[in-house]
């Protein structure tokens, strides 16, 4: 008897302070999720105002290429720096493009000339 | 005495929590409303959503219409300090004169605008001017990268981004979007929490039918064309005759969509679709198309045409030259308006004018851009007396050049009408297509044996002995027409001998054909022919834009290689 109540006082003299501990512990642990969470926000924000800039920036290069790219700068700048031409139609031969360039094998042929 | 002590001090502890929470009462209950609405303001920054326009690409997808994000400037007249010698070297900064700017300044209020959508170096200046009561706010403009080309077809926006012309202003509704506000955290320092939405909106993106190559041959010959002619004004327009779609549309004058302030209203007009014009010679359609269709003739049948001239009404009618007996082929070949009219005679003015209406002739092409007109023919029973004589070579009808086009495109396609489109797709932002507008609804006006017999007729135009023999493209049929038309004078209310609007219209390669045309040069100087002034034309940007879609030529010439093209 005098056993069991001795035990019962132990366990309680150990789980008193471990369930303060634990109420401590998950006190602290809330607010430093709650602080983590609003760092985390903070961080989010900063990252969103360095999108937003990067974002404009991306439109801004966009329109640079946009204009740099068109066909009357393109043609001005290498006609005369590099002396591009605008290809004559007259001078150009249009080979018919071949559906595969496979090396020679008799087999093949026969299993050509069936083919539709 | 301690008793007496204990009852005072706990008397002062109640009245203190008395008066705690009386303030409580008041700060909780009754000011709680507006507390609250003070507290808001203070930890929540509320701000508009960034709403932008949709893109506009070409038909392989170059941008041709963005956003740019520029700052703007404004003022709080409340906190402004601005001096003389502010006011100055913000007026330098800003390019402004120092008046324009202190009239926006108002007595009170708390925001006023000073300057909108400021080139970053210009912001920059200003920034460095450390003006207290001045900021910032970014907006978005609307950038046209490539300048000129294809304004007429793209319009503009105004300074609010307002679609005001052009594909701008007819798909308003897909390419503008709504806005709304984001609610933002914030904390004493005035750093912001993210709201985790996105505080930009977007619209729809527009693709084209253009082709920014094609738009650019086409400009570029068309500036050609009007510096060697002197011409007043130009248009060309390239479409293909089976889809509608329009691959090029120009105009001269013409105007940047950027700064569209700087030119008059006259030079945005869109003259390919708002423009009427008398076609001349290339109404001839209507009569070749009609008498094919009605029987009336034959490729091979005779018109005798030797007196040169036909009374129509009481007016004599002339030809140029005078030719002798013509086959109904040359009468449309070597364009004789004595050949014209007899054959408008023989049809009568009730099919003459069921053909017109027949080939989109006094109606608008339905093309999605805004302010086409329908031009105009009179009904057969308001024909004056000279009216046969004058309708069959195309005097007395108003056309658009657009019209025009689509009558001979009828020829190219085996006699279908189409029906001409700028906007091919409409893209929402997370790149879904909305809307497809590539298979257009399309009638048949006219069997295909006619659009073929007439097509051979149209190729005799550009070969020897046509009036149009300078639109032949080296290594390809071309079929098409030549016409001359003298402008009315407002004033006299009579034919200009001085003023003609030359023109050309047709298709090429002629037999499959991947173009339709119609180049019109108003009031040209020098030479006065359509197949002087406008054929060529047609040629030159025929020949590049060929090229430029590596169509293989149809007939071999043999000349030095320069490249070979699989």
């Amino acid at each position: 008897m005098i056993h069991t109540a001795k035990r019962k006082n132990m366990v309680f003299y150990i789980i008193k302070p471990l369930l303060i501990a634990l109420l401590l512990f998950g006190l602290f642990g809330l607010v430093w999720f709650r602080s983590h969470v609003v760092t985390l926000e903070y961080n989010l924000s900063d990252l969103e105002k360095k999108k937003i800039e990067c974002l404009k920036e991306r439109k801004m290069l966009l329109a640079e290429k946009a204009n740099v790219l068109s066909f009357r700068k393109v043609e001005a700048s290498l006609s005369k720096n590099q002396g591009f031409v605008f290809p004559d139609r007259i001078r150009v031969i249009h080979v018919k493009k071949q559906k595969e360039s496979l090396p020679h094998k008799a087999s093949l042929d026969k299993k050509r000339l069936i083919e539709p | 005495m301690n008793k007496k002590r204990a009852v005072i001090l706990s008397t002062a502890i109640v009245f203190s929590f008395f008066i705690v929470y009386l303030r409580l009462t008041d700060l909780m209950i009754l000011s709680h409303k507006r507390l609250s609405e003070k507290a808001k303001l203070q930890h929540i920054k509320v701000e508009d959503v960034h709403v932008r326009r949709g893109i506009i690409v070409d038909r392989r997808g170059r941008e041709l219409a963005l956003n740019l994000e520029l700052e703007s400037l404004y003022c709080d007249p409340e906190n402004l300090e601005l001096d003389n010698e502010g006011t100055k070297r913000l007026a330098s900064a800003i390019a402004k004169e120092p008046k324009v700017i202190l009239a926006k300044v108002p007595a009170e209020g708390r925001f006023a605008w000073i300057a909108r959508k400021l080139e970053h170096d210009t912001t920059e200046r200003v920034k460095e001017l450390h003006i207290k009561g001045l900021g910032f706010l970014t907006e978005a403009k609307r950038f046209y990268p490539k300048g000129e080309l294809a304004s007429h077809i793209l319009g503009f926006v105004g300074i609010e981004n307002q679609a005001l012309e052009g594909v701008e202003l007819r798909y308003d509704n897909y390419l503008k979007t709504t806005g709304g506000k984001v609610f933002f955290r914030r904390d004493a320092s005035g750093r912001t929490l993210s709201s985790g939405v996105d505080i930009e909106a977007k619209g729809n993106n527009v693709v084209l039918t253009i082709d920014e190559g094609l738009q650019y041959l086409v400009e570029k010959e068309l500036d050609k064309a009007m510096v060697r002619w002197r011409a007043a004004a130009a248009s060309v327009i390239m479409m293909d005759p089976f889809t509608g779609e329009i691959l090029a549309l120009a105009n001269r004058p013409s105007y940047n969509p950027n700064s569209p302030g700087s030119v008059s209203s006259s030079d945005r007009r869109n003259r390919a679709i708002t423009d009427c014009y008398e076609p001349g010679s290339t109404f001839k359609i209507i009569i070749g198309v009609a008498s094919l269709e009605e029987k009336v003739a034959k490729q091979n049948t005779v018109f005798d045409v030797s007196k040169g001239s036909i009374d129509a009404g009481g007016k004599t009618i002339r030809d140029v030259h005078k030719y002798g007996i013509l086959t109904f082929k040359e009468v449309i070949q070597k364009s004789s308006n004595v050949g014209s009219i007899m054959i408008g005679m023989r049809l009568g003015k009730e099919r003459l004018y069921k053909y017109a209406r027949l080939l989109g002739i006094g109606e608008k092409t339905g093309i999605d851009l805004p302010g086409e007109v329908s031009g105009w023919i009179r009904l057969p029973e308001r024909w004056s007396g000279t009216s046969i004589g004058a309708i069959p070579i195309g005097q007395e009808v108003a056309v658009t050049p657009l019209q025009m086009l689509r009558a001979y495109s009828a020829i190219a396609n085996g006699g279908f009408l189409v029906r001409p489109h700028v906007v091919s797709e409409i893209i929402s932002p997370k790149g879904q297509v909305l809307a497809s507008l590539r298979d257009k609804e399309k009638k048949q006006i006219i069997s295909a044996k006619t659009a073929d017999t007439f097509k051979d007729i149209l190729k005799s135009v550009v070969e020897e002995g046509g009036t149009g023999r300078s639109a032949s493209v080296e290594g390809d049929e071309v079929a098409g027409k030549t016409g001359t038309a003298q402008i009315i004078n407002p004033k006299t209310k009579r034919y200009s001998k001085e003023k003609y609007v030359s023109s050309f219209v047709g298709f090429v390669p002629a037999d499959n054909p991947r173009l339709a045309m119609i180049v019109v040069i108003y009031e040209p100087k020098g030479q006065i022919y359509g197949g002087v002034v406008a054929a060529p034309v047609f040629r030159d940007i025929a020949n590049q834009a060929l090229s430029y879609l590596n169509i293989p030529r149809g007939k071999d010439i043999y000349e030095t290689p320069l490249l070979v093209a699989r």
